[in-house]
C-alpha cells in the first residue's frame, strides 16, 4: 500500500465494504441566499478538486451538479448497455455538424457527481513539457501562458491521490508512479510482442487504478468494466478521490441542480452567483466567486447563455472566442485477429502505452504526433467496430462469434486547435427551455496526416505480431478547449490564473481552458490545473 | 442472394447445446452465461434477466411501423428463425423512454423520427409492405441501405448513410446486450463481484473454469469472402 496523501482523507473516509459515500449525512447545507465563498458549476475532474482544496482551507463551497449523487452499489451495473441506462452519460440533446461531426454521449461526456471520470478508461498520462510551447517549438497552434514546470508539482500531487499505477515513464519529463504496474492480460501481451518486433517501446500504465489496497479502496478485480462505472472503488474518479474529503471539510455538493446562467451584478460587473433549476423550480445561489467547471461543451454553452447588459455576446466573449478552439483527439482503432482465444473483455481496457511518437519529427511530414494505447471493447463496442467496416447480417454475426480472437490497439492523435471547431447555441432548446449546444468539427490536413500515419503504424504492429486479419474503425476521443487560457483578452477567454478576462471573480477551471492537448488523455491534466488554481486563488 | 444459400456449408450451422442462443447457433456449444447469475450482484442480475424474462411491449411504434421494422431488424442481424432476440422491443423501449445517446446530426431529425422515416422508406422501397416482400427483396433493400444507395421518396429526406449508422447503433446495442448473444460469442457477461483471475498472462488461451470452450475455429474474413456473406 502506498502512502496516503496527508492533505486528502478521501480514501479512508470511504467504507471498506460499501461503495457509496459514508459522510453524506453530515454534509453542510447552505441556503440559496447565503453568500458562499465559491459556487462551483459541475462536480467533475476540475470542480471536485477545487472544491476539496478550498473546503480544506475553510472556504464555504457549494458545488452545483446537474446529475445525481452516485452510489455505485445502488446505481451502477456491471453491464455495457446498463451503464447508459443508469444515466452516466450526458444524454440531453446536442447538435453536431461540420465535415467531421463528433459523436458525443458515452464516448466523451458525463453527468452526475464525479463527472465523466466515473466511466473513463483510467489512463492518466501527463502532458509533455513540449505541449506548453507548441507554437515556439513547432510553429503550429499556440503556447500556453504557463509552463510544464509550473504544473509539475500538481501532476505529482494528483498522481499520489488517485493513485496512479504504472512503470517508470521514460517519455516527456521522465517520472515514476506511486503504484507498481498491473499485470498485463493476454490480449495486450500480443500487441506488446508486435510492438517490440517493430522496435516500438511500450510500457505498462499509467492508470488510476489501485494496485493494492489504498485506504479503504480495494485492489482492482480485473473485471473489465471500467467504462461502465467502477463498482469496486478501485478505479479513481472524483466521487471517491476528492468529494469525500470535500464534504468532510464543509463543502456542499448539491446534485440534480442544473445551472442555467451565471449572474453578473450590473453595478459592479462582478459575478453575483448562479441561477439554477432544481426539482423543476428556478433558484439562485449567491456567491462571492464562481468557478465554471462544465467541460468543453457545457462551459461555453453556459458562458454564451449568460448574456446580460454588460456582456451582450456572453461572458468572456468580447473577442468572440468563447466556444472556439475545441479539440478532440483522433482515436482510430485497429483490431488484430489471432488464432488463440484472447478474451479481451477481461482486465481493465487500459494496459500498455507508447509515447514514442508523441513529439514532432519532421521526417514524418506533419507537426506533433500521437500515442498508442490498448483498448478492449466489450461486445457492443466490438459490434460497432464490425459495423464500421460495412458488415451486417450473417457477416456481422460471424465476426461477432469471433470476438474472443481479437484484440485492439488505438491511437490518440493530437489534433490542432482551429477557430471554426466551435460550440455555439442551437435553435433547439432543452427540457428547461435553455438553448442546447451546437458543436461543429472539421479536421485540418495535419490532423488527417497524423491519423493516416498512425493507423499504418498500428497495422505494422499487428503484422509483426502475426495477426491473421485486421479491422479498422475511425473515431475520436476526449474534448478540450472552448474557453482557452492565454496571454491577453484578444487571444483567449481566461488568463493564466483561469480568470475570465474582465470579470474579476469568475473563473473557468476545467478542460475547456486547455490551449492545446498533446496526445495524452486529459483527466490528469484537468485535475492538475484545478490543483494549481486552488493554490493561486 | 438469400440468407440460407444451400450451396455452401453455412457457418451459421453451429448447433448450440446448453442454454439459448439466437437461432441456436454459436461457437461455444456448452456455454450458458445464465448459469452464472448467482455470481452477479443483484442489481446487474435484474437488469440482465429482464432482457430475457420481461420483454417490453411495443409502445413507441405503430403496429405497421413495428411490423416493418421487426422484419428489418431480423434481416440486419440474420435472425431467420426462432429463437429470436426481440430487438425491436428494446429499441422501442429506449425510444419511448425519450433518453437518446446524447447527440443529433444537424442533417437528421431526432432518432425516433429517423426510425419512423426508415420504416416508411423501407415500405416504399418494397413497393408495398417491406415485411411481406420475399426474403431476396428484403435482403437486397438492406444491402443497398447499408451502402447508402437508396434514393428518392422518403430516402431523399434523409442523409441515408448517417441514418444507417443511427439505426444500426440501436440494433447492435439491443442485440449484443442480450445474454443469448453472449452465449453465441462466448462473452463472460457481468463480472461483479467475482472479477477474473485467468486472463491469458503468461499463457495465452487460459480461461476461468466456468468459461466456455470453443468448438471450432473460423476466420471470419476468410469465411465472409468465401461464402459471400456480405
Amino acid at each position: 500500500m502506498s502512502a496516503l496523501p496527508v492533505d486528502n482523507d478521501s480514501a479512508i473516509l470511504l467504507h471498506p465494504h460499501k461503495r457509496g459515500l459514508q459522510n453524506l449525512d453530515r454534509m453542510a447545507q447552505y441556503r440559496d441566499d447565503d453568500v458562499v465563498d465559491l459556487a462551483v458549476v459541475g462536480a467533475g475532474a476540475g470542480g471536485s478538486v477545487i472544491a476539496q482544496r478550498l473546503a480544506r482551507r475553510g472556504w464555504k463551497v457549494v458545488v452545483l451538479e446537474k446529475g445525481p449523487f452516485w452510489d455505485p452499489d445502488r446505481d451502477w451495473v456491471s453491464d455495457e448497455k446498463g451503464a447508459g441506462q443508469a444515466g452516466l452519460y450526458w444524454t440531453d440533446n446536442r447538435i453536431i455538424s461540420g465535415d467531421d461531426p463528433i459523436e458525443l454521449g458515452k464516448n466523451n461526456s458525463g453527468v452526475g457527481v464525479g463527472g465523466s471520470m466515473t466511466h473513463f478508461a483510467g489512463y492518466v498520462p501527463r502532458l509533455h513539457p513540449s505541449d506548453f510551447e507548441v507554437h515556439s517549438r513547432d510553429g503550429v497552434a499556440v503556447d500556453w501562458p504557463i509552463s510544464y514546470e509550473e504544473l509539475k508539482p500538481s501532476f505529482e500531487r494528483v498522481e499520489r491521490e488517485l493513485p496512479v499505477a504504472g512503470e517508470f515513464w521514460p517519455w516527456g519529463d521522465p517520472h515514476g508512479y506511486p503504484h507498481k504496474p498491473h499485470p498485463v492480460a493476454g490480449a495486450a501481451l500480443v500487441a506488446w510482442e508486435g510492438a517490440r518486433k517493430q522496435g516500438i517501446e511500450m510500457h505498462m500504465g499509467p492508470v488510476s487504478i489501485t494496485n493494492g489496497r489504498f485506504g479503504n479502496r480495494p485492489h482492482c478485480t480485473y473485471r473489465g468494466f471500467c467504462l461502465e462505472g467502477c463498482k469496486v472503488n478501485a478505479k479513481a474518479s472524483p466521487l471517491i478521490t476528492h468529494i469525500p474529503d470535500a464534504i468532510e471539510h464543509g463543502c456542499e455538493i448539491r446534485p440534480n441542480s442544473f445551472v442555467t446562467r451565471v449572474e453578473i451584478d450590473d453595478a459592479t460587473g462582478r459575478a453575483a452567483g448562479v441561477r439554477y433549476i432544481r426539482d423543476g423550480a428556478e433558484r439562485r445561489q449567491l456567491a462571492s466567486a464562481v468557478a465554471v467547471c462544465g467541460y468543453a461543451i457545457e462551459t461555453p454553452r453556459l458562458l454564451l447563455n449568460s448574456v446580460c447588459r454588460r456582456h451582450p455576446n456572453g461572458l468572456g466573449n468580447a473577442a468572440d472566442l468563447v466556444g472556439r478552439y475545441v479539440m478532440v483527439q483522433g482515436a482510430p482503432q485497429v483490431a488484430g485477429r489471432f488464432p488463440e482465444l484472447l478474451r479481451m473483455y477481461k482486465a481493465p481496457p487500459p494496459e500498455i502505452t507508447s509515447e514514442q511518437f508523441y513529439e514532432t519529427d519532421e521526417r514524418r511530414g506533419f507537426a506533433r504526433g500521437f500515442s498508442i494505447q490498448t483498448i478492449s471493447p466489450l461486445p457492443i463496442g466490438w459490434a460497432e467496430h464490425v459495423l464500421a467496416e460495412g458488415h451486417w447480417g450473417l457477416s456481422l454475426r460471424e465476426y461477432m462469434r469471433d470476438y474472443n480472437h481479437w484484440t485492439v490497439l488505438g491511437i490518440l492523435a493530437e489534433f490542432l486547435p482551429l477557430p471554426d471547431n466551435r460550440v455555439t447555441l442551437a435553435d433547439e432548446k432543452d427540457a428547461f427551455g435553455v438553448p442546447v449546444a451546437r458543436f461543429s468539427y472539421s479536421q485540418c490536413d495535419n490532423d488527417r496526416a497524423i491519423v493516416g500515419y498512425a493507423k499504418n503504424m498500428l497495422e505494422q504492429i499487428w503484422d509483426a505480431a502475426g495477426a491473421m486479419d485486421l479491422l479498422t474503425i475511425d473515431r475520436y476521443a476526449h474534448l478540450v478547449g472552448g474557453a482557452r487560457m492565454g496571454f491577453s483578452p484578444d487571444d483567449s477567454v481566461v488568463d493564466s490564473s483561469h480568470r475570465v478576462w474582465g470579470i474579476d471573480n469568475l473563473f473557468v477551471v476545467d478542460g475547456s481552458v486547455m490551449p492545446t492537448q498533446g496526445s495524452a488523455n486529459p483527466a490528469l491534466t484537468i485535475m492538475a490545473l484545478a490543483d494549481r488554481w486552488a493554490r493561486l486563488v | 442472394m438469400s440468407l440460407r444459400d444451400q450451396a455452401h456449408p453455412n457457418p451459421h450451422r453451429l448447433e448450440h447445446v446448453n442454454g439459448t442462443t439466437p437461432q441456436m447457433v454459436g461457437r461455444y456449444p456448452d456455454y450458458d452465461v445464465l448459469t452464472q447469475v448467482d455470481h452477479w450482484d443483484a442489481l446487474t442480475r435484474r437488469v440482465v434477466l429482464d432482457r430475457v424474462e420481461r420483454v417490453p411491449p411495443i409502445r413507441f411504434f405503430t403496429p405497421d411501423e413495428a411490423q416493418t421494422l421487426k422484419a428489418f431488424c431480423d434481416i440486419a442481424t440474420a435472425q431467420d428463425e426462432e429463437p429470436r432476440i426481440p430487438i425491436l422491443s428494446y429499441i422501442d423501449e429506449k425510444l419511448e423512454g425519450g433518453v437518446g445517446d446524447g447527440w443529433q446530426y444537424d442533417d437528421l431529425p431526432a432518432d425516433g423520427e429517423v426510425w419512423r422515416m426508415v420504416a416508411r422508406a423501407l415500405d416504399e422501397e418494397a413497393g408495398g409492405r417491406y415485411a411481406d416482400a420475399s426474403e431476396d427483396v428484403r435482403v437486397e433493400i438492406v444491402h443497398r441501405f447499408s451502402k447508402a444507395e437508396l434514393q428518392g421518396g422518403v430516402w431523399g429526406e434523409l442523409n441515408v448513410e448517417r441514418a444507417w449508422g443511427v439505426v444500426m447503433r440501436y440494433v447492435v446495442q439491443a442485440f449484443y446486450s442480450h445474454p443469448w448473444a453472449w452465449n453465441e460469442i462466448g462473452f463472460g457477461g457481468p463480472a461483479y463481484p467475482r472479477g477474473y483471475s485467468a486472463f491469458g498472462s503468461p499463457h495465452l488461451g487460459e480461461r476461468e473454469p466456468w468459461e466456455g470452450e470453443e468448438s471450432v475455429h473460423y476466420d471470419p474474413v476468410r469465411d465472409a469472402k468465401k461464402w459471400r456473406l456480405d
